[in-house]
Order: structure tokens, then C-alpha cells, then sequence
């Protein structure tokens, strides 16, 4: 089966009984139910557009006659982050009608081209060394590891880039608040502070405690940002998915993003508290205590 | 209200390491939102100059499919002169699109968008030197594949052409090199070729030579017109205006970065909104003894109050001039990530500045400046002056 994107001709009716059988194609959920496909309508599909239809041509259509097909099925497309927004106007069927449908009146059965083969090696290792033997075997064909035929700088890999970026923008303004709340906040503690140095605590004391104190807020933080996080995951997606029809999943929190929110959060938020309170230390308890 | 902006000036600069931080964190706030601005509408404007730039401000095509989805205009020469003798139509000039393979040795090869028009007609790329393609063995190479083949003016190189969705087993034709150009519409580190229709036609085989994906139109003035005597004609072909053309591409995939501008737009906002209103609440809060004693010695309630608003001002406004040297310096980066998306063209960019943005960032920042002013503000209205001065004097 070879997805293909076609232009639909005509919808017509549910298949009458008595008629040979149809090949069959499956349709996209949402080019189903922009025309209203359901399974068991009969279609037309024509390998070419409306500019040049060439009527009472030969079962074979790549000059643009129509050939029935009946829809089996209604399948989800793989979502593409590159056509997010279309309608996918897709239909899937057989390889041998496909070949039927597009071939050229002068191109001999059996003679057709197909785009790719794709190969399940026994073992997946050899990926690199089967590419290398099929390229010097084969001149001509091109053999590749499917993450390679990916592409390093397909869209996904840049929208991580670009929200990465962002991240940091976000992190950045975040520290700067984040600083002058604790100045703030130890400036509030000073005749504390004061006290605790005229009693016979030491910097480095006061310090460790000051430094716990932003550890445990800063955990407490991170941890609020989470599970705000993962309850608004849901929302994000379900209201992405509904936006631009797909099934494609906008926001997912993973352990490993987890883990590099609370492994950035944690430590800033410490080290905020601490840089805000060194400049503190530095004074004396009396003239801390005295204000 | 001069008095009360000179007074929260005073606060500000009291505890600088404070003001600076906080003025520093709406600067990366509002450079934030400055961007998501720019990005909201960046693509369509940027792509709407782009297809302005082109001179043509029709596109017909047989499907509304993209210019090198979609099946061929058969004939398209022929449809093309139809078009062009329509009152409502300056020119119209065809345009097939398919992929090449264009080298000079065996190692020296690139792969590359090449395009077919007309002999004599206008262009769609712009020439750089040399000269035009007259002769169907004649070619133009952009500047990147011209540097990577070494293929000036003058030289000779072959074409081997790709015409159909799959790969082809087409003939290689040689093609004489004898200008450079720059096409509007080439993705970024990718390669583009022009040709005459006839040449182009050769080397997909001599098949539908005539054949055409576009027929790219200049109108006497009014494309809807052109549009619309276009479709009586050939009813059969889709004609878009630049305007109809730039629709779709807000409705497709590129509402992505209009979405996402929005999301993080609100998210940004809501962001300093908070941390201002918070900054602002601990500094009253940290002065209000201060307060009630400037109450004591005369100062109005409306004076106090004024003096927390104008603190909130100078914070975000600062902060706010701040963030668009930021802004621009980030949009730039930001821009770079986003062009390596594969199939924008290298003259297209994502943060496009426009007056408008400047205005709803303006007004968007006064609105949390004063929106995170009011909470403290009632603090300090409400304050009771006797009982917060005995309280201070008692601890």
C-alpha cells in the first residue's frame, strides 16, 4: 500500500451488490468527512487534474479519466508538522492499482518506477554497511538509514531548536526577577541576620541555612511548575489537536524534560538565594542589627 | 505629577541592585513579547513583499495544489497568450518547475530547483551578469551553485533533469552558462537554475513541452479583475491573486507561528504581570512605615499612591525601551533558527517589524504596568497612619 495524494473527481453512491467487485482504497479521517466519505461509497480518482481530462480514455487514467475504486476503510494520517493546517487530501490503495491508475499508455506493464522500497533489515545494525553494498552494487539507487532519510534539519529538530531558545530567553528574565525578589526578601531578614551574627553564628552558618532555605523553595517551585506543567499538557494538546485537526502531539512532559527543568530550576533558584544574601555577609552583625 | 515621578525616580535609585534587576527582567520580558509580535504576522508580510517583489500579482495554476505539486497546464503557451491579450492583462509568462541534477565533472554536482519561462518574456529571478537565456541549450545559475561548480559565464554544464514526482531516467544535456541571477523564492542552501521553456522541455524529455506549472500574470492594475476574466476564460484553471495567495499560506501550516506567538505572548504577560505586582507589594510592604509618615507629615493619599503608580511606570518603561534593542538583537537569532526549516525561501523571515507591533507592545506593557500597580497602590490607600506608625515605633 503507497500513500499518494490524488484529486477526488466524483463521490457517488454506495456500491450495488450485483456490480464485480471494486478495488479498494482507504480514505483520510479528514478528507472523509470534508466530502463526506464513508465506507462502502464509491469514488473516482484520476491520476491527473481537471486542466487537460481526457475523456473516453482506456481503464488506464494518467491522461486523466477517472477509475472507481470503494472506500474500505477511513484512516489517520502520520501526522506532519510540515503540512499542519491542510486538510490532508490523502487516500492509500493498492500498489498494483496505483501502477494501473498512473502508468503511461506507452509504458509496458511490469515496467513501472516506485519511489522507495522500504527494507526491515534481520539485523538493523547493518543499516550503514547495506547502504554502502547497495550503492556500489546498484549504481544509481540510493540506499539510506530511514533516521538519515529523515533529515538532521527537518522541521521538528528546528521547532526544539526554536523553543529552546526561547527557553532561555525565559529562563533569563525569570533569574532576573528571581534575583531581585530575594534581595528584597534577605533585605527584609537583615535585623535577623544581625542577631544571628551578635549571638555567635558563623558566615559560612548562616550561609549553609540560607542556602537550604532557597533549596527547599526553589524544589518547592519546581515542583509546583511541574504538576502545573502535566495538568495543562492535556489542555495544550487537546486544544492544538482540535485547532488544526491532527493527531499530532504538541506538548508532552518526559522524565528527561522533567528531569532538565528540575536540574536548571533547582540550582538557580539556590544559587539566587545565596548571591542575594552574600552581599549581606559581608557587613557586620552591629551594623546589621542596628539598621 | 512631576513631584511624584521625581519622588519614585529617588526610590528607584535608592536600592539600585533592586530597580536594575527588576527593570533588567521586564527588559527580557518585553523583548519576549516584542518578538512574539513580530512573529505573529512576520511570515505573511515578509511573504507578501516577497510575491510583490516578483512583479507578477496573479498565479494560475491547473489545481490549488503548491506551484510544483500540481499537475501541468497542457498547452500552457497558448493559454498564457489567451490570458495576456484579456484587457485586464498587462503579461503573462509561464513557468515549469522541475529538479536537476547540474555538474561539471563527476565530483563536481549539485542538485537543484530549475526553472523554464519563456524566451523573451519577464523573469522570475533577477538578473546579476551575464545575460538572459535565449537559446533553448542556454542557462542561468544561481550564485551559490555558480561558486560550487565554478561555472561562470561562458562555461559549460550538464543538466540532468528530474520532471516528475520520482526519480527519472532522463538523458543529460549539456547547457551553456551565460548569467547569473538571484531567484526570490530559493530555499536557503539550496540551488536554482533558469532556463527557457523550450530548454526545459528538452531535457524533461521533449514531452508536454509546452506544458507549464504556472503562468505567472501581470495585471493592468486590478488582479481581482484579471482574476475573475481569467476564470471566464478558462474556467477550468484556479487564478489567485497575491492577496488569495498569502490567505492560504495564513491558513496552512505557517498558523503555527501565529498560534504559538499568542500562547506565549499571554504566557509572557501573565508572567511579568506577577512578578511586577509581586515586586512592587514586597518594596510597599518593606516601606510602610516610610509611607505613613510621609502620610503623617502631609503627603496625600492620592500623593502615596501616585508615587507607587509612577514607580510601577518607570520599572516597565524602562524596562520596556530596553527590550526593543533586545528584542531585535534576539528576533535576528530567533530568525536564523527558524529559516533552517526545510523549504523557506532565503528572503523570508519570521520577525518582520511593523508599526502595529510597536503600538499593541506599547500599550500591552502600559496596561501591566498599570495593572501590577494596583494591588500595592490599595495597600498604600488603605494604609492606616497611626496604627502603622505605633507598630513600627513598637518593633
Amino acid at each position: 500500500v503507497l500513500p499518494l495524494v490524488l484529486l477526488f473527481v466524483l463521490a457517488a453512491t454506495s456500491a450495488s451488490a450485483q456490480e464485480p467487485p471494486l478495488p479498494q482504497i482507504l480514505v483520510a479521517r479528514q478528507l472523509a468527512e470534508a466530502e463526506g466519505l464513508e465506507v462502502g461509497d464509491v469514488v473516482e480518482l484520476s491520476a491527473d487534474g481537471p486542466a487537460a481530462p481526457l475523456k473516453g480514455a482506456p481503464y488506464n487514467s494518467a491522461s486523466g479519466a477517472p477509475y472507481k475504486f470503494q472506500v474500505a476503510g477511513i484512516y489517520e494520517p502520520t501526522p506532519d508538522p510540515a503540512r499542519l493546517g491542510e486538510v490532508p487530501r490523502e487516500v492509500r490503495l493498492h500498489l498494483p492499482d496505483l501502477l494501473r491508475l498512473t502508468r503511461e499508455p506507452s509504458t509496458p506493464e511490469g515496467a513501472e518506477h516506485v519511489e522507495g522500497i522500504n527494507l526491515a533489515l534481520v539485523d538493523p545494525n547493518d543499516a550503514r554497511q547495506f547502504a554502502r553494498d547497495v550503492a556500489n552494487r546498484m549504481p544509481g539507487v540510493n540506499a539510506r538509514r530511514a533516521v538519515d532519510a529523515a533529515g538532521a534539519s527537518g522541521p521538528f529538530l528546528v521547532l526544539e531548536r526554536f523553543h529552546l531558545a526561547i527557553a532561555i530567553v525565559t529562563i533569563v528574565a525569570a533569574t532576573m526577577f528571581l534575583l531581585a525578589l530575594t534581595i528584597m526578601l534577605v533585605d527584609e531578614r537583615r535585623e535577623t541576620v544581625g542577631v544571628l551574627r551578635l549571638i555567635g553564628l558563623s558566615v559560612r552558618r548562616i550561609l549553609v541555612q540560607v542556602l537550604l532555605e532557597g533549596l527547599l523553595i526553589a524544589t518547592a517551585g519546581a515542583l509546583f511548575g511541574l504538576v502545573l506543567a502535566v495538568a495543562s499538557e492535556s489542555l495544550i494538546n487537546q486544544f492544538f489537536q482540535w485547532r488544526y485537526d491532527t493527531a499530532l502531539v504538541f506538548v508532552r512532559v518526559t522524565p528527561s524534560v522533567a528531569a532538565k527543568c528540575i536540574a536548571i530550576a533547582v540550582p538557580l533558584g539556590a544559587a539566587a538565594t545565596v548571591l542575594a544574601s552574600w552581599a549581606l555577609m559581608r557587613r557586620s552583625g552591629l551594623r546589621l542589627a542596628r539598621r | 505629577m512631576r513631584g511624584a515621578l521625581g519622588f519614585a525616580w529617588l526610590t528607584l535609585v535608592r536600592q539600585p541592585a533592586r530597580a536594575a534587576l527588576g527593570i533588567l527582567g521586564v527588559a527580557a520580558v518585553g523583548a519576549l513579547l516584542f518578538d512574539m509580535l513580530l512573529l505573529s504576522n512576520g511570515l505573511v508580510i515578509s511573504m507578501g513583499r516577497l510575491l510583490d517583489r516578483t512583479g507578477y500579482d496573479v498565479r494560475v495554476s491547473a489545481t490549488d495544489l503548491g506551484p510544483n505539486l500540481g499537475p501541468l497546464i497542457p498547452e500552457a503557451r497558448d493559454v498564457a497568450r489567451a490570458i495576456a491579450a484579456l484587457p485586464s492583462v498587462r503579461s503573462a509568462v509561464t513557468l515549469r518547475i522541475a529538479d536537476a541534477r547540474i555538474s561539471t565533472s563527476e565530483s563536481d554536482r549539485i542538485f537543484a530547483v530549475i526553472q523554464g519561462t519563456e524566451a523573451g518574456a519577464g523573469r522570475p529571478w533577477t538578473l546579476l551578469r551575464g545575460r538572459e537565456p535565449q537559446t533553448p541549450r542556454e542557462l542561468v545559475l544561481d550564485e551559490e551553485g555558480a561558486e560550487r561548480l565554478s561555472a561562470q559565464p561562458g562555461a559549460t554544464v550538464n543538466v540532468g533533469a528530474s520532471c516528475t514526482q520520482g526519480e527519472d531516467a532522463l538523458p543529460v544535456l549539456p547547457f551553456v552558462v551565460v548569467g547569473v541571477v538571484e531567484f526570490p523564492f530559493e530555499d536557503v542552501g539550496s540551488y536554482g537554475a533558469g532556463v527557457t521553456a523550450r530548454g526545459l522541455g528538452e531535457a524533461c524529455g521533449g514531452t508536454d513541452i509546452e506544458a507549464a506549472h504556472l503562468i505567472l500574470i501581470t495585471s493592468a492594475g486590478d488582479p481581482s479583475a484579471a482574476v475573475r476574466d481569467i476564470h471566464r476564460l478558462r474556467p477550468d484553471l484556479v487564478a489567485a491573486t497575491n492577496a488569495q495567495v498569502l490567505s492560504r499560506i495564513q491558513q496552512g501550516g505557517f498558523t503555527y507561528f501565529r498560534q504559538i506567538s499568542t500562547v506565549l505572548s499571554t504566557v509572557t504577560l501573565s508572567f511579568a504581570l506577577l512578578l511586577i505586582t509581586v515586586l512592587l507589594t514586597v518594596s510597599v510592604n518593606q516601606r510602610l512605615g516610610e509611607i505613613a509618615a510621609l502620610r503623617a507629615l502631609g503627603f496625600s493619599a492620592r500623593r502615596v499612591v501616585a508615587d507607587v503608580f509612577w514607580e510601577s511606570v518607570l520599572i516597565v518603561g524602562i524596562g520596556g525601551l530596553l527590550s526593543l534593542p533586545f528584542g531585535g538583537a534576539l528576533a535576528v537569532w530567533l530568525d536564523t533558527i527558524l529559516k533552517r526549516i526545510p523549504g523557506i525561501p532565503a528572503d523570508v523571515h519570521f520577525f518582520v517589524f511593523e508599526p502595529r507591533a510597536l503600538v499593541i507592545h506599547s500599550s500591552l506593557l502600559a496596561a501591566t504596568a498599570i495593572m501590577a500597580a494596583l494591588y500595592p497602590m490599595r495597600i498604600v490607600a488603605r494604609l492606616p497612619i497611626a496604627a502603622t506608625l505605633r507598630h513600627e515605633v513598637i518593633s
